[in-house]
């Protein structure tokens, strides 16, 4: 195949817009697979990524399609992430296509996401063709839609598709523009090897699959490469692509989007973004340097059952195969007793990997509240990266803290703003600029779209920042967010005690002047939540040895079991059967036993 | 030597379904009873083996809406097939509303030398949140039925906890229950099952939500009065004269085999605890032909379930488990079978130990699930 009928490119889009739908539509069309066949999304497919409506894991699929002018062109379609905890990934995505195709939905227009994902297809030089999806939906507004590409992202109507992705309405076209605008790869299969792995997984029989873009060279079975980043030698098992299920080929050569078997044994070994080239005669300068993804958030992770310890490290490190951007490190709690401090690229990196443990390894576990990492300089003069709350010096020993802050971009209608800037002002964020983006056409109440921009720090986004976002805007805001590096704060530790013990899961990291109030809450909610025990319990909350909010749960008085029904003294008995797999399930505080839900109740408040 | 075995026989008819009760019962099923005492003399029949009768007890339902006739139709029934003890305590419950002198001087020329009276409250208000068919009136009147027609063993039930019910409503019923005189009292706290109309009726929020707190001081009242009126408290929620504990449900608390008989009866005999269908249609199809009806719950005891069982049901009992007793009949000692839950319980101050036994204490009785599932296996 000639390098000139090679397109590669991928599709972006924010959350929900119709991704995968038009990866499969697409797919059908070119006859790679039926529509039966594809059934449930191919794209996406782990459960959990279908349900969340996102793509975890990008994957390449070569389609064969042929153009009205005859030719037959092969069109390597690379799925990217779709959200910003992953961006690392999208970016990398990014350097493998020419061309990346747009998705904007019809009914809800520009959202923030869009926006960074454009910014950054703009930055690879990629040529982007925007399409409006979901033009079948009654609510939709192709004109108004059309009117804001062109204002915000400047692209014109004429050059922008309209379709379905759902019903194929306006997506044959799509193809012919495809060939028609995006360049074909440059490169040079006859210079020295050197392909950009974008992706990688872990295959319990082939070791690590690295995901490769050919840029020059080409790569065989059995051929000795290098990964030029980490210095790793590797041997190829099998070299092929994706369509969709995995084929096997004699070679990929410049241009090519496809898989190489590695053999390694983690994709620890296999960064995405290094450079592979080969072992002898190989090229001498990168493709582009790399920087593995950084942890922004961290958390502790324990088992509900001290004796499940051993499997969640099982499962933590299986998981770690496939996800090298979770970081982990054993960790132990006087109260929850042995777990990991795990290191995430956002909250829903945090979630899903909390998803799979339970759901995918049958794991109880307990999260704590999930925090940042903290630089904190000594009055020794010693710094310390903290990530752990109980890791905090006493506050005589410490000089300066610095915590990570992030630039976020809210898309919003007008008529939310004053709701919005006030969940950004309580979350500490400091306002920098406001963009009109156009006129809702059917939205009168809506008003007009704005963009906000503020900088805040990331440990208010943390917890019910993004739902609070949500609500406060009935669902219509959308938000990004990057980092922008490391501020100066003043800070305080707040702890909890539950009958006179510190729980060190509970413990945060917030401004002084909001111990009080998050105390309160806190203490509120735990009283809410902690069933009566045999005893009267106190909860303080404190900061250092200042108490700062007091509630006590009284003792139970009462558990008995009524009338014995004409001796079925088996009901009775699975009752109490009940009762003793319910304190199973239970997390031992000192004396009192605290239901799972308490820790993730005291968890999700702001 | 004819093994001892309790007798249990349900009647699972009511004029009216309380709001409370979760129990097998059928309203507008009255029709049936000829249906279901037929069947039920049949599966006396197929399930006699020859055993020496010590107790039985009419359970309901409502079986006090049995005729004369049936009730001497079914002992008649009991007595051509088992032995019954000479000693025999035959109890029979009844609803208020549904007995008179005559029926009572009847049954009792039968053989039925125990009542146990659903008075459940003597607060019109209350009877009628209850959803009761009969008035404070008539629960006296009742009892003086009972007492003209020489009923000398009678059991008070009465309901506690109710929602909205103060403590003085409260006492009220229980003083005047006291000056009744009866020989045996049940006190019971009202524990609404899923389902049940006045379990939707506070879901819904026109009822008050049960409050815990509430009804342990009703208890701990209860204790106070009936003690100061020298009941002997002998089991969690039971009260009575010294000498006229129910025998029937001490089988119970001492783990001893019982045959149930009828819809939903439970029995416990063989190592194995054996219910009967719950569905009045179908234990009268069972019963009418030829084949043998399979139980709807066989559950077989192994001994170490088993010791938990008696250990739980014996825990009940205010004298508690007798650690010789044990001995006896598992050949271990208690104290070091369930040394830790013993200690952890006795330093939450709900059990203790004393003169060869170990038993709830006063809170202890209150919070009889919290030691009762820690002796359980597994």
């Amino acid at each position: 195949m000639e390098q000139a009928l090679t397109r590669n490119f991928c599709i972006i889009a924010h959350i929900d817009h119709g991704k995968s739908t038009l990866a499969d539509r697409l797919i059908e069309l070119t006859g790679t697979m039926s529509r039966e066949e594809i059934g449930k999304q191919v794209m996406d497919s782990m459960d959990l990524e279908r349900e969340r409506g996102i793509t975890i894991k990008a994957k390449a699929v070569r389609l064969h399609y042929k153009a009205n002018n005859g030719q037959t062109y092969r069109l390597n379609l690379v799925d990217t992430p779709g959200h910003v905890d992953f961006s690392y990934e999208v970016s990398r995505t990014l350097v493998a296509c020419e061309g990346a195709v747009l998705v904007i939905d019809a009914t809800q227009g520009i959202q923030a996401q869009t926006l960074a994902n454009t910014y950054l297809a703009v930055e690879h030089n990629l040529e982007i063709i925007p399409v409006i999806n979901k033009i079948d939906l009654p609510g939709s507004e192709p004109e108004r839609v059309l009117a804001e590409i062109e204002s915000v992202l400047g692209y014109k109507a004429q050059d922008t598709l309209l379709l379905s992705a759902k019903t194929g309405q306006g997506v044959p076209p799509l193809l012919e523009e495809i060939v028609r605008r995006i360049p074909p790869p440059r490169g040079d299969a006859r210079r020295p090897l050197r392909a950009l792995i974008f992706d990688s997984r872990y295959d319990a029989y082939k070791g690590v699959i690295a995901y490769l873009r050919i840029v020059d060279g080409r790569i065989s079975k059995e051929d000795r490469l290098r990964l030029m980043g980490q210095d790793t030698e590797i041997e190829v098992l099998e070299v092929g692509y994706f369509s969709p299920e995995p084929c096997p080929a004699s070679e990929l050569a410049a241009g090519d989007v496809g898989y190489i078997a590695t053999g390694l044994k983690s994709v620890e070994e296999c960064h995405v973004g290094d450079t592979v080239t080969s072992m002898y005669g190989g090229a001498t300068e990168p493709l582009i340097g790399y920087n593995p993804p950084k942890p922004m958030v961290f958390a502790g992770i324990y088992p509900t059952q001290a004796e499940d310890y051993k499997d969640l490290r099982e499962a933590i490190e299986k998981l770690n195969l496939n996800d090298a951007s979770l970081s982990y490190e054993p960790e132990s709690s006087p109260i929850l007793g042995h777990g990991f401090r795990c290191g995430f690229l956002g909250l829903l990196h945090l979630d899903i990997v909390r998803e799979r443990l339970e759901r995918e390894f049958s794991l109880s576990l307990v999260v704590t509240v999930p925090g940042v990492s903290f630089i904190i300089i000594k009055t020794s003069g010693q710094r310390l990266t903290v990530t752990n709350p109980n890791d905090f010096p006493e506050p005589t020993e410490i000089e300066k803290i610095e915590e990570p802050w992030v630039k976020i971009s809210v898309i919003t209608p007008s008529s939310f703003i004053g709701a919005l800037m006030e969940l950004l002002m309580q979350s500490e964020g400091t306002y920098k600029h406001t963009e009109y983006l156009g006129q809702y056409q059917s939205g009168g109440k809506l008003g007009q779209r704005v963009r906000l921009e503020y900088e805040m720090p990331l440990r208010c986004m943390l917890t019910t920042f993004y739902d609070q976002m949500k609500s406060r805007s009935r669902g219509y805001a959308s938000l990004d967010y990057e980092f922008i590096g490391f501020r100066e704060a003043e800070l305080v530790k707040l702890d909890v005690l539950v009958n006179d013990v510190s729980v060190d899961a509970f413990s945060r990291i917030i401004p002084p002047e909001k111990a009080h109030e998050v105390g309160k809450a806190m203490v509120a909610k735990l009283k809410e939540v902690i069933p009566r025990q045999l005893f009267k319990v106190p909860i303080q909350a404190a900061v250092g040895s200042r108490i700062v909010a007091r509630d006590d749960i009284s003792a139970k008085r009462k558990d008995v079991l009524a009338k014995c029904y004409g001796g079925d003294i088996t009901r009775k008995r699975k009752l109490l059967e009940k009762q003793k797999e319910g304190k199973k399930k239970m997390k031992s505080i000192g004396r009192v036993e605290v239901p799972k839900e308490a820790f993730l109740d005291v968890l999700k408040l702001g | 030597m004819p093994r001892d075995i309790a007798l249990y026989i349900h009647v699972p008819f009511c004029h009216h379904k309380c709001s409370y009760c979760s129990f097998v019962s059928y309203d507008y099923r009255e029709a049936d009873i000829p249906l279901y005492l037929s069947a039920l003399k049949k599966e006396l029949i197929r399930r006699a083996g020859g055993e020496c009768i010590r107790s039985i007890y009419f359970g309901g339902g409502t079986p006090s809406l049995l005729s004369v006739k049936y009730v001497g139709d079914l002992i008649s029934a009991i007595s051509s097939l088992f032995t019954i003890d000479e000693a025999a305590e035959i109890t029979i419950e009844a609803n208020p509303g549904t007995i008179n002198r005559t029926y009572l001087t009847a049954i009792r020329e039968l053989g039925v030398n125990r009542l146990s009276l659903g008075v459940q409250s003597l607060n019109d208000r209350e009877l009628a949140l209850l959803g009761r068919i009969h008035t404070a009136a008539e629960a006296r009147d009742a009892v003086q039925h009972a007492r003209d027609s020489g009923v000398d063993n009678l059991s008070v039930d009465l309901i506690y906890g109710l929602p909205g019910q103060t403590l003085s409503d409260w006492q009220h019923t229980l003083e005047e229950a006291i000056t009744m005189r009866p020989e045996h009292l049940s006190l019971y706290s009202l524990t609404l099952e899923a389902e049940t109309p006045m379990w939707r009726a506070i879901k819904e929020g026109s009822l008050p939500e049960l409050d815990p707190d509430v009804s342990a001081d009703h208890y701990e009242l209860a204790e106070d009065l009936l003690a100061a009126q020298s009941y002997s408290h002998y089991e969690i929620s039971n009260w009575a004269i010294v000498g006229r504990e129910c025998r029937h449900n001490l089988t119970y608390w001492r783990n001893l085999p019982y045959l149930g008989m009828g819809v939903a009866a439970h029995s416990c005999l063989d190592g194995h605890r054996l219910a009967n269908t719950k569905s009045l249609d179908k234990y009268l199809a069972d019963f009418s032909g030829k084949s043998s009806p399979v139980p709807e719950l066989d559950e077989e005891i192994n001994p170490e379930l088993e010791l938990a069982e008696t250990a739980i049901l014996g825990l009940r009992l205010c004298e508690g488990i007798d650690l010789d007793d044990i001995h006896r009949r598992f050949g271990i000692d208690i104290l070091v079978h369930y040394r830790k839950q013993v200690e952890e319980m006795v330093d939450a101050g709900l059990l203790e130990q004393a003169g060869g036994h170990i038993k709830l204490t006063r809170r202890g009785r209150l919070l009889s699930n919290e030691v009762f599932w820690r002796f359980l296996p597994g």
